[in-house]
């Protein structure tokens, strides 16, 4: 039986969940901003490997920068969290850390993978600057514009998710 | 009554569906979407797919609010409520679309509100960022250039003053204006910055508005007239002679404009004109207008020619940086007043703005306030006392060139310092008549050794007049210095009179 495992994907609002989840799901984008209201739920099986894989139930979550108002019951039963913030404005990250923190108490023992969205639009030197200025730690710079890392990043998370099956 | 319709309101909002134990459909009343019996849920959305299974499942209900689904591609946003029963498991559905729909639309504005606020304010942070550089870079590159520009005007006037064949007093000539172009090239290139940086502050006094028209008219017009040009000038006799203003800027403006005439006009006439609009209480409105026949500019090019830098249709002869009418624009917008322009190409430009000023009805006929042209202000006083002058400069260049003013004169034994550290030491072993004190100094700033100086216990060196010499130009360093205990502050570059003038001024 093929197995199925709950992806939230989370961060402030307008920062890009839902058109990285397009990217990956249909391969396709679109520039126009429509807010995501409560939680949209699509699925994708992802193959890690020869005969082997792994589908994934990825939540969209409304976007907030008030992560500890998140509803208890979207986050039931979730097995990986991806938290995405906007390279080009500083609100969605400066406060990274402690927003993680949130996130980890809500759904402690889960893997998290923190991505860095709309690259497209910045340099990847400024890039590492701003990261090393605001101690980021990031594990994916995406752009679900260009679709650059997109499958990467959830590959990576099926990759862990099945190894913690 | 009211339960049949409350039953019939709530039917059309309301779905509930019966699991087994095995999660199978038993029962759905199919008020929103169609179910099967017997037909698993995870089959019909990936919702759910991913809600803890039904061991997991107590008898404490689970909400989910705002859930999106899609069936029979309708898009419903429900709130959905699984609860566990005896002996199954109870969902109920409850379409909310249309009240979350418009949330949606109020979400959207105010969340798009918020990120163009975001970014508007980054990028005026990273434009002022970019101004900042552009100012410091300006400021910086002025600085540098001030130390060598002295020596050059400072050595041009000595070489003045010895045996010249005419020959060379042509090339000396040739040297001043040089070096005249670049000193206006430096103060504009600063104007702009210091306007740019919200620095330039406008100074009303009261002044002869008759005298400034009167002495550019005299220097324009012998100007225009050597180029072969006609130059009419008008003064309205109905004009106040007198009014308060910022002298200087105004006359940045007008030589602006009246260099800017000279420069494009081959042939034809040239004319500078002041004349009265109205006058109400003690206002007058004054009409100032510089007109050519040049060589015009086209009218597409007519809202380019403020920008900095910014030549349009320039001819390659011509000279110039582009600066001079974005000065007079930001000059006279700080004055209340604002640059207009009439042109069409190859036949010439009308440069004119209204500017409003306060006078006294009646004039005045002598008023100690009135700011009279640089050359009526004190003159050097020379006598046959030698002086004792401790000149304290680590430029070379700049040095020699004062030190050679100095001794031409025949009045001053000049001791010479590079350091700072060396000043102190020197003013209590000898009894000096001045310090010229360079501002920027190895190790310890002329500012600062001037502050020492001034807290000294000894009336003989705390009170020695000390004239700063720096490259920075803007009123609040001059100021800085002066609060520091400088009697005067001169700005490099300075031609020989005008520091001779304020070398005589400060001594006893």
């Amino acid at each position: 039986m093929q197995k199925s495992k709950k992806v939230v994907v989370l961060g402030h609002f307008g920062v890009g969940k839902t058109s990285l989840i397009r990217r990956f799901v249909t391969n396709s984008f679109s520039d126009n901003y429509k807010v995501t209201i409560g939680v949209h739920i699509t699925k994708k099986v992802v193959e890690i490997s020869n005969e082997n894989t792994i589908s994934l139930i990825l939540w969209d979550l409304e976007g907030t920068d008030k992560l500890d108002t998140i509803r208890n019951a979207y986050l039931l039963g979730t097995h990986g969290l991806v938290f995405v913030f906007d390279v080009t404005r500083p609100s969605t990250f400066e406060h990274l850390n402690n927003d993680l923190d949130i996130v980890r108490s809500k759904v402690p023992n889960t893997p998290l993978i923190i991505v860095g969205n709309k690259s497209d639009l910045v340099d990847l030197a400024e890039l590492d600057v701003l990261f090393k200025k605001n101690s980021l730690s990031v594990d994916f710079v995406t752009s679900a514009k260009t679709g650059e890392t997109v499958d990467d990043l959830f590959l990576k998370m099926a990759t862990l998710l099945n190894e913690d099956a | 009554m009211l339960e049949k319709y409350k039953k019939e309101f709530l039917s059309q909002n309301v779905q509930f569906i019966l699991l087994d134990e095995h999660g199978a459909v038993t029962e759905s009343d199919d008020e929103i979407f169609k179910v099967s019996s017997g037909s698993l849920l995870p089959s019909l959305h990936p919702f759910f797919e991913s809600i803890p299974s039904i061991d997991d499942l107590d008898e404490n209900a689970l909400d989910f609010f705002c859930v999106n689904l899609k069936f029979d591609n309708v898009d419903l946003i429900v709130d959905i409520k699984v609860k566990r029963k005896k002996e199954c498991v109870l969902l109920s559905i409850t379409d909310f679309t249309e009240h979350y729909n418009s949330y949606q639309s109020v979400a959207q504005s105010r969340n798009e509100s918020i990120i163009k606020t975001e970014l508007t304010v980054l990028k005026n942070l990273e434009l002022e960022e970019r101004e900042r550089f552009k100012n410091q870079f300006i400021q910086n590159f002025s600085h540098e250039l001030r130390n060598p520009l002295t020596s050059v005007m400072a050595i041009s006037d000595i070489l003045n003053d010895t045996n010249l064949s005419t020959e060379q007093v042509k090339m000396l000539d040739f040297l001043k204006v040089s070096a005249k172009n670049l000193h206006l090239l430096i103060e504009d290139t600063l104007s702009i910055g210091m306007i740019d940086a919200g620095k330039m502050n406008i100074q009303n006094k009261r002044f002869s508005l008759k005298d400034l028209f009167d002495l550019l008219s005299f220097t324009y017009g012998n100007k225009i007239k050597q180029k072969g040009i006609s130059f009419n000038f008008i003064w309205d006799d109905k004009l106040p002679t007198e009014v308060v203003g910022d002298r200087l800027r105004l006359y940045q403006v007008l030589e602006n404009l009246l260099n800017n005439a000279l420069k494009y006009t081959a042939q034809g006439s040239i004319s500078f004109e002041m004349n009265l609009n109205q006058k109400w209480a003690n206002k007058a409105s004054v009409r100032v207008k510089v007109s050519d026949t040049g060589t015009g500019i086209h009218e597409n090019n007519l809202s380019a020619i403020f920008e900095s830098f910014n030549r349009v249709e320039t001819d390659e002869k011509i000279k110039g940086t582009g600066l001079g009418l974005t000065i007079v624009k930001n000059l006279l917008h700080l004055m209340g007043s604002e640059i207009k322009v009439e042109s069409e190409k190859n036949k010439g430009s009308t440069f004119y703005f209204d500017k409003v000023f306060e006078y006294q009805i009646g004039g005045l006929k002598s008023n100690p306030l009135l700011e009279k042209p640089e050359a009526q202000k004190t003159k050097p006083k020379k006598n046959s006392k030698k002086y004792k002058v401790l000149l304290v400069e680590d430029d070379e260049s700049v040095q020699l060139s004062l030190f050679k003013i100095l001794l031409n004169t025949k009045q001053f034994h000049v001791d010479l310092a590079y350091d700072g550290n060396l000043v102190l030491q020197e003013v209590v072993n000898t009894n000096y008549d001045c310090i010229l004190m360079d501002v920027n100094l190895p190790n310890i700033d002329g500012d600062q050794i001037t502050r020492l100086i001034r807290d000294f216990p000894f009336k003989n060196v705390k009170n020695i007049p000390i004239i700063g010499i720096t490259a920075n130009a803007y009123p609040e360093n001059i100021q800085e210095y002066i609060k520091a205990g400088m009697n005067e502050v001169l700005v490099k570059p300075f031609q020989k009179e005008a520091f001779l003038e304020t070398l005589y001024k400060v001594l006893k």
